[in-house]
């Protein structure tokens, strides 16, 4: 609390002093030689280390312009942000995320980046499937650094152990559930063969694009219906009623670590970055698989910006920051300083150039072999997504508790889906 | 933190009362001289008057403004009249952090407050070690509402942890308690009842202005335990069993701390935990509906001033202040 008072009070005296500048005349425009740009992202002192590395770079090849990076964990950040942000003093570069960038370029707090390409932003190098990412009615209002696919893991022991078909290419949902059957039944639930993956709007979204479908539409409707919804928490219930996957209290119970992460589960689904928290936290060896699907011309799996670089609307330095944001994804020093800490380097250059090691490279490979099959990524979610996000979980978790039906729940959330989209 | 007005300690009525029974006994001021005590009393008041309306009036009536607004942080707040209220009886999530807030309440307070007189009364008695215990009683509260203190109560109620095995020793098999909803919040309550320090030693100080010659008097007449207990000591620290039921109350209403980490802020499992402020705070925080939950935090108010007046109304039944028999 302390730290977040603190924070605020020098947002508010950096927004006075910058006022006092102003009045005084004395804004530095561009090219007087001496920038200061703002730079905010999440991550950990890890990632700080680094960061720290691939700045002094910047200031290097770039005289003139200083770097001051602020950085916390992901859900501080996104509180903090959301206060400077309404009290205007918002970071001139700043660490974006997906489900966010609606929530934000809607509110017009954005720099539209398309008036800085060509001249200080170079984004033609991007990966095919990131050309358009961060893009909202033709507005660029962030450009991606790294991406990642939503995979399954699985720990290769306990399914042979079990005798239990390995995960392969193609396979169905079925085959899944009777692995997981399989897994639990030979481990007697320690561990068990699966965690409950209808808890998961993201395993929701990856079947409803093997089916062709999308979770949000282009113009932020939800593109499924009650009917599908209560499908898909009903895929659970066997599972859970044979208590062949890991049970609702058990899960609640080890948070913030997953079941995965918890040894409390043998497979789980998740994005592929987890592998590193996965290999920090579990005692087995777990490593990523194919999705199970619908459809073995579809895996519904896509290249998703997992980190992206936006920059204020109300910066004073707009080619400045471009000039950052630019270096940040096209400079091969940068991705070798990083390796694979920012996910998969999202331009071609920035791929070649980063070496990967141990987990990172595995992540790397594992997406390298899908990268034909990897289709479109969708469009930005609606603003509102991230708090349907939050009711999807806090609604399957009264599924998983027995508390609602899958047809009642699925009703709940689609009006609150409703309240939420179009208030 | 989250700006809820309900930053003082004391119920907006709490001068009221007090008020009544003291009748202003300072002399009447002749008019017309400069009342230079009064002038130097201000002045000295003056850092906290200013403090109270820069740092708490202020915020209060921006955010009793803010709560007829849709304001969501980056774009001006647009007036739209009672929307929130209405919105507010028809949102599930709200009725059920009403209800988890209400049975907290009504449930730790009185617990919490039989703990802590049960607690002063073995303590009241001249013994040896007397000042240890009393220190050892009190630690629970020194580390107060902390987030250190609730992820232990975590690990302690976890499956097969601690509290698990000691009951199924004992054939009663709960399994943990932090991810059953029937008992996530019975876990919050426990560890409210756990930190009874404060009022114990109100209590304590309470217990000491007993005059020993009553029960002295009663020993005469042959007045058991018991009987001495309902007779002499309850109706004499009555008035400090009010201030701390009024204070753990209006306390007890604004608890987010606990389920803030035991629930990992989601106020699961199942909504079990979902406390006000913490919705509160879910809506504020991490949904931006800034206007929504000023409202929220208004209707706290109004809820906790309610009942704080409703135990004002109540309090002349039973609450005994020596020296006004004349009643």
């Amino acid at each position: 609390m302390a730290r977040r008072a603190r924070s605020r009070t020098y947002g508010l005296t950096a927004v006075a002093l910058a006022a006092g500048l102003v009045a005084a005349g004395c804004g530095g425009g561009s090219g007087s030689g001496n920038v200061e740009l703002r730079y905010s992202w999440w991550g950990n002192a890890d990632r700080a280390e680094l960061m720290q590395q691939a700045i002094d770079l910047f200031e290097e090849q770039n005289p003139g312009i200083t770097v001051t990076p602020t950085f916390s964990e992901y859900d501080s950040y996104w509180e903090k942000l959301s206060t400077q942000t309404a009290g205007g003093g918002m970071p001139d570069v700043l660490q974006m995320d997906f489900s966010y960038l609606r929530e934000y370029a809607d509110r017009g707090v954005l720099l539209d980046l398309n008036e800085q390409t060509g001249e200080n932003l170079d984004t033609g190098d991007l990966l095919e499937n990131f050309q358009t990412a961060g893009e909202i009615d033709g507005a660029r209002y962030a450009v991606p650094i790294g991406g990642n696919v939503f995979a399954l893991f699985h720990d290769p022991a306990a399914f042979e152990e079990a005798g239990a078909p390995a995960p392969e290419p193609g396979w169905s949902w079925e085959d899944y559930d009777e692995a997981v059957r399989a897994v639990t039944g030979s481990t007697g639930a320690d561990p068990y063969g699966g965690s409950d993956y209808t808890n998961l709007i993201w395993v929701f979204e990856l079947q409803l694009r093997q089916e062709g479908g999308q979770l949000f539409t282009e113009d932020g409707e939800l593109g499924f219906d009650e009917q599908r919804l209560a499908e898909f928490w009903e895929q659970g219930e066997s599972l859970r009623e044979d208590d062949q996957v890991v049970p609702a209290s058990k899960a609640v119970q080890a948070l913030p670590v997953s079941p995965l992460g918890a040894d409390l589960a043998a497979s789980e689904f998740s994005w592929d970055n987890f592998l590193a928290r996965f290999a920090e936290e579990a005692e087995a060896e777990v490593e990523l698989s194919p999705v199970p699907t619908s459809d073995p011309d579809r895996l519904g799996q896509y290249l998703k910006p997992s980190l992206m670089l936006s920059a204020s609307a109300g910066t004073e330095y707009r080619a400045e920051a471009a000039t950052l944001i630019d270096f940040m994804i096209n400079d091969p020093e940068v991705a070798e300083i990083f390796g694979g800490s920012r996910g998969i380097p999202a331009t071609t250059t920035q791929r070649e150039a980063a070496e990967f090691s141990g987990v990172d490279a595995a992540i790397a490979a594992y997406e390298d072999e899908l990268l034909d099959d990897l289709q479109e990524m969708p469009p930005a979610p609606p603003a509102g997504a991230g708090a349907l996000e939050a009711e999807f979980i806090r609604i399957s978790e009264e599924v998983g508790f027995d508390r609602m039906t899958p047809e009642a729940a699925a009703a709940e959330f689609s009006a609150f889906a409703e309240r939420t989209l179009n208030p | 933190m989250v700006s809820t007005a309900l930053s003082h300690d004391s119920p907006p009525s709490a001068g009221r009362g007090a008020a009544e029974r003291t009748r202003s006994a300072a002399p009447r001021r002749r008019r017309g001289r400069p009342d230079r005590e009064g002038l130097a009393g201000y002045a000295f008041l003056s850092p906290w008057i200013l403090g109270f309306l820069l740092l708490t009036m202020g915020p209060m009536l921006a955010s009793l403004y803010l709560s007829f607004t849709d304001y969501n942080l980056f774009t001006a707040p647009e007036w739209v009249g009672l929307d929130n209220y209405r919105a507010l009886f028809r949102d599930d999530q709200w009725l059920q952090s009403v209800r988890v807030t209400l049975v907290y309440v009504t449930v730790s307070v009185p617990l919490k407050l039989a703990g802590a007189l049960a607690v002063a009364m073995l303590l009241v008695r001249p013994r040896r070690g007397q000042g240890f215990y009393r220190s050892a009683f009190y630690a629970p509260s020194l580390l107060g509402a902390s987030v250190s203190v609730a992820l232990v109560w975590r690990a302690l109620f976890s499956d097969d942890a601690v509290v698990d095995r000691a009951l199924s020793s004992v054939g009663i098999d709960t399994g943990g308690w932090v991810g059953n909803p029937d008992y996530a919040l019975g876990l919050l309550i426990l560890l409210a009842v756990w930190q009874f320090g404060a009022p114990m030693v109100i209590f304590l100080a309470g217990l000491k202005q007993v005059p020993r010659e009553l029960y002295e008097a009663a020993d005469v007449d042959g007045a058991g335990r018991l009987r001495k207990f309902g007779s002499i000591t309850l109706p004499m620290i009555s008035p400090v069993l009010f201030f701390n039921l009024l204070l753990e109350t209006v306390n007890a209403f604004q608890v987010f701390t606990s389920s803030f980490v035991v629930s990992n802020g989601t106020g699961g499992p199942a909504g079990s935990t979902l406390f006000y402020t913490l919705y509160l705070y879910q809506q504020g925080f991490t949904q931006f509906r800034m206007g929504y939950a000023s409202a929220m935090a208004w209707m706290l108010v109004l809820g906790a001033g309610l009942v704080a007046v409703l135990l004002f109304r109540l309090s002349r039944a039973w609450v005994y202040y020596s020296g006004d028999d004349g009643r």
